[in-house]
C-alpha cells in the first residue's frame, strides 16, 4: 500500500501522494523550525544504558561529603574521580570520555526523570521509550517522530535499531524500522539457499490471493522488507572503511556499524543502541566500571571514526537509562533501583559542559535521587532543536528545551 | 492511569449484515472453514484434525469445540515456590542476622530458580496449547491472560502464583466473566502485581480499583474518578501473606464505611463493586468488543457489538452459550472474517506444529516467542498485547520466518505426520503442501514458484526431486509454504 502510494508519486514526479495520511506528514515535514542549519544529514544516536546506570558513581560528586557518608564502600575516592570541577567529576573509567568533554564535546544533564517515577525495569523503560509517564502507548517517541517526519517511504533504513528486537522506542505506525543484531546477523536464514531466496521474493509479490484481509497489504510489505533490507545493506554499507579501530565490545561493534550507516548517506535519522546490564544490585564496582569503561571507549572510537569521515556534527548521541539507583548502597556492595539520573549529549554541536543542579543527597525523593529536569524536555530539544520537527504532538505535551544545543 | 491507544487494528472491507450477522451458519462447509474454525477457537490443525472437522455438519464441529471434555493432562511441573524457600532457608533467623554474603547467595539461588520454574510452565502451556483435547480452553486461559494481565517474578508475585492464576483462567474458560472478575481480583497474583494487596482503609491504593474498570471490565469514559477513590475504599483490606503467599481479606484493614459507586450507595465491598460494575451496559459491550476483536474481526461495527452485548446480557454473563453462538454464527463463518486476524506469535507457533503434524513443541519455540514479541507470563504491560499489525515489523517477521526455518531442520520434524508421504511429483507435492497448510490460500505465482523449487528449475537448477533429495526439498518447500503471506493470518 505504501509502495504503492509512493511509486505514484515518483512517476508523477510529484512529491504528492493521495492520501490525507500522507499529505498531513508532508506538511509537518516542511515546519521546520526557524534558526536550525542545514539538517537534512543529522543523525540521532539513541544509547540505551539498560537496567539503571548508577548515576552517583557516574557523575560523582567528589565534593560532597555525604556521598562519602551513604556509600561508605562504593564511593569514588576523590583522588581517582577525573575531577570537572571541585564537586563534580567523572568516574575513574572514562578517560577517553573526559577528553571529549573537555574538548565541548559532551553536555551533561543532571537530575533527569519523571514525576511519580515507577521502579519497575519493565514499567519504567516503556515510560522512558514511549514518553508517556501516564498512559500506556504502543508507539516510541522516535517511532512517532519518524511517522510525522515525511521520511521517503521508499528508504528501508529512515531508522534502525542495532539489537536483536525491535525496542518500544523505535516502534512506529508507519513506519517499519529494522532490527539488526549484526551485519552477518540480519535477515532470513533460508536467503543462505539460492533457489529458496528466489522462490521466496516472488512468493511474497503476488496479490492474487483467494480472500481478502485487512492486514494482507501490510503482510505482503513487511515480508518484502524482511528480505530485501538485509540483502541491500551489505551493498549500501560497502564503500565505507572504518577509521581507526573499536574497542571489541559488543558496543563497539555496534557504533563501528552506525558510522558506517552514518558514512554511507543511507537517509537514516536514528539509530537505536544499547549497552548493559547496569542493574548493579550486587558488587556494583567490577559491574559498572567495565560498562562504562566500554561506553567510554567506543564512544571515543566512534567519533574519532565520524571525525576522519567529517561527520562528527552530523551525529548527535543522546543516552538514557530507566533510572538511577538509591542513593545508600546496599548490604550486598551494590545499589538498589533509584528515580532521576544524569544523562550525556554527545557531537552533533552541542554546547560542552554541565547542565542542571547536582543530585542533593539530603533533600531525597525517600532516599533517590529528586528529578529536576524532566526527560521530555531533553526529547523535546533533540526533536526541535537537532531533528528540527515541533515535539508537542510526539509528546502529547508542551515541553520546554533546554539550551545544550548551539 | 489514563488511556491505551489501539494503533494498528483493521477492521475489514464490505459491510455487515447485522440482522443476519449472529444466525447459525448454512453456507458450505469445507476445509477451508473448518481450519478457520480451528485457527480462531484453538491454535490452528493438522491436516487430519482439519479432515475430521469437515467429516462433520458446521455445527457439530463448533459444538465439539465448545462442549470440551476436561483435560488436566499434563499435570503443571513442580515449581520453585521462593517463600517456601527462603522461611527454611532462614530457619528461625532474621533477616539481619543473616549475613550480607548469605543473603546474596539466597537471592541469587531465588532468581535463577524462578526463572527456571516460569521457563517450564512455559513450555508446559506451550504443550497444552498443542495437545490438549480442549484446544478453546486454552485459547480462552491466553485471552484471559491478556486481558486480566498480571506479569511473573514482579512485586512479589512468585511462580506458584503465576501457575495459580492460570489455572484460574482455565478453570473459567467459558464460565462466567462476573464470578472470574471477582476470583481474579482476590488472586494472589493480580493482588501483587496491581497493588490492591497495598490497599488499606487508611492508605487507600487507587491502582487495583482504576484497572478493574479501565482496562478490566468498562473502558475510560464510563466511571469518574470518584467512582475510582470508592471503588478503592471497597476492596480495601486485601492482601496477600508474605510468609504463605496466600490471599486474605483483614477486616480490619477495610473501609466500612458507606460508598457512592457508579451512582449506587451503600456500604460496598469489593464483590459489591464487581456487581454494580457488572450491572452496567457498557460493561458487556467492553467484553462484547473485545471478544469480537479476539475470535472474529478486529474494530467491529456499532451493530455488531451491539448484538453481542446483548446476547452477553441476556445469557448474564455466561461464556459457553455467547462463544456458542459466535462461533455457529453467519459473522464468524463470513468472508470478511477469514484470514482477517493477525497471529499471534503463540498461535504462529503453535499452529506451525500443528500444520506439519508435529506432536512436541520445539526446544527453540520458547526464545523464538520472545524476539516476535510475545514471551507467556509477561505480558508488556496491564493493558496485554496490542495484536493487529503490531505483530509485523520487518524484525518480527525475520523471527517468525527463521523459526520455522529451524523448525523444518530441527530433530522434530522428523515425525511430521504427513510430510514423508507428500507425493514425489513436484507439481502434486505443492499442491499437497499448499493445500494441506494453506488450505489453497496460495497466489498462483507463489504455487508456481514452490513447484520450481521442489523440482530444482528455476536459476539455481538443482535438479529434479528424487527420492535422494525428496527429504531435503520438502522441508524447504513446507518451510516456503509456511513463510507465505496467508499463514501470517489467523
Amino acid at each position: 500500500m505504501k509502495r504503492t502510494s509512493f511509486l505514484l508519486g515518483a512517476l508523477s514526479g510529484l512529491t504528492v501522494v493521495a492520501n490525507a495520511d500522507h499529505l498531513f506528514a508532508r506538511a509537518l515535514a516542511d515546519t521546520t523550525l526557524p534558526g536550525l542549519p542545514g539538517g537534512a544529514n543529522r543523525t540521532l544516536v539513541l544509547i540505551n544504558l539498560q537496567g539503571g546506570n548508577d548515576g552517583l558513581n557516574c557523575v560523582v560528586p567528589h565534593g560532597n561529603p555525604d556521598y562519602y557518608r551513604v556509600r561508605p564502600s562504593l564511593a569514588i575516592a576523590q583522588n581517582e574521580v577525573l575531577a570537572i570541577d571541585a564537586q563534580l567529576g567523572l568516574n575513574p573509567n572514562m578517560r577517553a570520555f573526559k577528553a571529549l568533554y573537555d574538548k565541548g564535546s559532551v553536555a551533561v544533564v543532571q537530575g533527569v526523570g519523571y514525576p511519580d517515577p515507577d521502579h519497575s525495569h519493565f514499567r519504567s523503560t516503556e515510560i522512558w521509550q514511549t514518553a508517556a509517564p501516564d498512559k500506556y502507548l504502543h508507539t516510541g517517541w522516535l517511532g512517532r517522530y519518524m511517522d510525522d517526519a515525511g521520511l521517503p517511504e521508499s528508504n528501508l533504513f529512515n531508522g534502525v535499531a542495532l539489537s536483536q528486537v525491535l525496542p518500544e522506542v523505535m516502534i512506529a505506525s508507519k513506519t517499519d524500522v529494522p532490527a539488526i543484531p549484526s551485519e552477518r546477523g540480519y535477515g532470513l536464514v533460508s536467503d543462505r539457499n539460492a533457489a529458496s531466496r528466489t522462490a521466496y521474493t516472488q512468493m511474497v509479490r503476488d496479490a492474487r490471493l483467494p480472500f481478502q484481509s485487512p492486514y494482507l497489504s501490510h503482510v505482503m510489505e513487511i515480508e518484502d522488507h524482511s528480505q530485501r533490507g538485509s540483502q541491500e545493506l551489505p551493498k549500501l554499507i560497502a564503500g565505507y572503511k572504518p577509521a581507526g579501530s573499536y574497542p571489541a565490545t559488543a558496543l563497539g561493534r555496534s557504533l563501528s556499524l552506525a558510522a558506517q550507516i552514518v558514512g554511507s548517506k543511507l537517509g537514516t535519522k536514528v539509530i537505536y543502541v544499547q549497552h548493559g546490564s547496569f542493574d548493579t544490585h550486587v558488587s556494583q564496582v567490577q559491574t559498572q566500571n567495565r560498562l562504562l569503561g566500554e561506553f567510554s571507549d567506543a564512544i571515543a572510537a566512534f567519533y574519532a571514526d565520524l571525525a576522519a569521515h567529517g561527520n562528527e556534527n552530523e551525529v548527535l548521541t543522546m543516552t538514557f537509562s530507566e533510572f538511577g539507583r538509591r542513593i545508600a548502597e546496599n548490604g550486598s556492595r551494590g545499589t538498589d533501583h533509584g528515580e532521576a539520573s544524569p544523562l550525556f549529549l554527545i557531537g552533533g554541536n552541542v554546547k560542552g559542559g554541565m547542565y542542571g543542579a547536582a543530585p542533593d543527597l539530603s533533600n531525597t525523593s525517600n532516599g533517590n535521587v529528586k528529578f529536576g529536569t524532566d526527560f521530555r524536555s531533553v526529547y523535546a530539544t533533540v526533536l526541535e532543536r537537532w531533528l528540527g520537527k515541533p515535539s508537542q504532538k510526539i509528546l502529547s505535551g508542551s515541553f520546554s528545551t533546554l539550551p545544550v544545543l548551539a | 492511569m489514563a488511556n491505551v491507544d489501539v494503533a494498528g487494528i483493521h477492521r475489514p472491507t464490505g459491510s455487515l449484515d447485522a440482522a443476519d450477522a449472529l444466525r447459525p451458519y448454512g453456507g458450505p462447509w469445507n476445509d477451508r472453514w473448518a481450519a478457520h474454525l480451528l485457527r480462531r477457537a484453538g491454535f490452528g490443525g493438522s491436516p487430519d484434525d482439519i479432515r475430521a472437522l469437515t467429516a462433520m455438519s458446521a455445527s457439530d464441529a463448533v459444538s465439539s469445540l465448545v462442549h470440551f471434555p476436561s483435560d488436566a493432562a499434563p499435570p503443571p511441573p513442580d515449581l520453585f515456590d521462593p517463600i517456601a524457600y527462603v522461611r527454611e532457608t532462614y530457619g528461625g533467623r532474621r533477616p539481619a542476622d543473616v549475613g550480607a554474603d548469605q543473603k546474596r547467595a539466597i537471592g541469587k539461588d531465588v532468581r535463577k530458580q524462578e526463572r527456571q520454574s516460569i521457563l517450564s510452565m512455559q513450555a508446559w502451556w506451550l504443550d497444552r496449547m498443542l495437545n490438549s483435547r480442549a484446544p478453546l480452553q486454552e485459547k480462552m486461559a491466553l485471552y484471559f491472560h491478556g486481558h486480566f494481565t498480571s506479569a511473573a517474578i514482579q512485586k512479589g508475585v512468585t511462580p506458584p502464583m503465576v501457575l495459580a492464576q492460570n489455572q484460574l483462567y482455565r478453570q473459567n474458560a467459558l464460565g462466567n466473566l462476573r464470578d472470574l472478575t471477582r476470583s481474579v481480583s482476590k488472586d494472589p497474583a493480580m493482588l501483587l502485581y496491581l497493588d490492591n494487596a497495598l490497599n488499606v482503609a487508611a492508605h487507600p491504593n487507587e491502582n487495583y480499583a482504576r484497572e478493574l474498570m479501565e482496562l478490566f471490565t468498562l473502558g475510560v469514559d464510563h466511571y469518574s474518578e470518584s467512582d475510582v477513590r470508592e471503588a478503592a475504599r471497597a476492596w480495601s483490606g486485601w492482601t496477600v501473606y508474605r510468609r504463605s503467599g496466600e490471599a486474605s481479606f483483614v477486616g480490619s484493614r477495610h473501609d466500612g464505611g458507606s460508598k457512592t459507586f457508579l451512582g449506587k450507595t451503600g456500604n460496598f465491598n469489593g464483590d459489591d463493586i464487581v456487581n454494580v460494575i457488572f450491572d452496567r451496559p457498557e460493561c458487556a459491550t467492553f467484553f462484547a468488543t473485545s471478544l469480537i476483536n479476539y475470535f472474529v474481526y478486529n474494530d467491529p461495527e456499532p451493530q455488531l457489538v451491539d448484538a453481542v452485548a446483548a446476547l452477553i446480557r441476556k445469557n448474564d454473563y455466561n461464556l459457553a452459550p455467547v462463544l456458542s453462538t459466535v462461533l455457529r454464527s453467519n459473522v464468524f463463518f463470513s468472508d470478511r472474517a477469514y484470514r482477517a486476524l493477525v497471529k499471534s506469535p503463540a498461535e504462529f507457533v503453535i499452529g506451525a506444529h500443528k500444520a506439519l503434524g508435529l506432536a512436541k513443541v520445539d526446544d527453540s519455540a520458547q526464545r523464538a516467542m520472545a524476539a516476535m514479541g510475545q514471551v507467556l507470563f509477561y505480558p508488556p504491560n496491564v493493558a496485554g498485547w496490542p495484536g493487529g499489525q503490531n505483530w509485523v515489523t520487518s524484525q518480527m517477521v525475520i523471527s517468525r520466518q527463521n523459526f520455522v526455518a529451524g523448525l523444518v531442520t530441527s530433530q522434530v520434524i522428523g515425525q511430521s505426520s504427513w510430510l514423508p508421504s507428500v507425493p514425489l511429483k513436484a507439481q502434486s507435492a505443492a499442491q499437497a503442501l499448499i493445500a494441506s497448510i494453506l488450505q489453497g490460500d496460495a497466489s498462483p505465482l507463489a504455487s508456481a514458484q514452490l513447484a520450481d523449487y521442489l523440482n530444482g528449475t528455476g536459476e539455481s537448477a538443482m535438479g529434479m526431486l528424487s527420492g535422494e533429495n525428496r527429504d531435503e526439498r520438502v522441508r524447504g518447500a513446507a518451510y516456503l509454504t509456511m513463510a507465505m503471506p496467508a499463514f501470517q493470518l489467523a
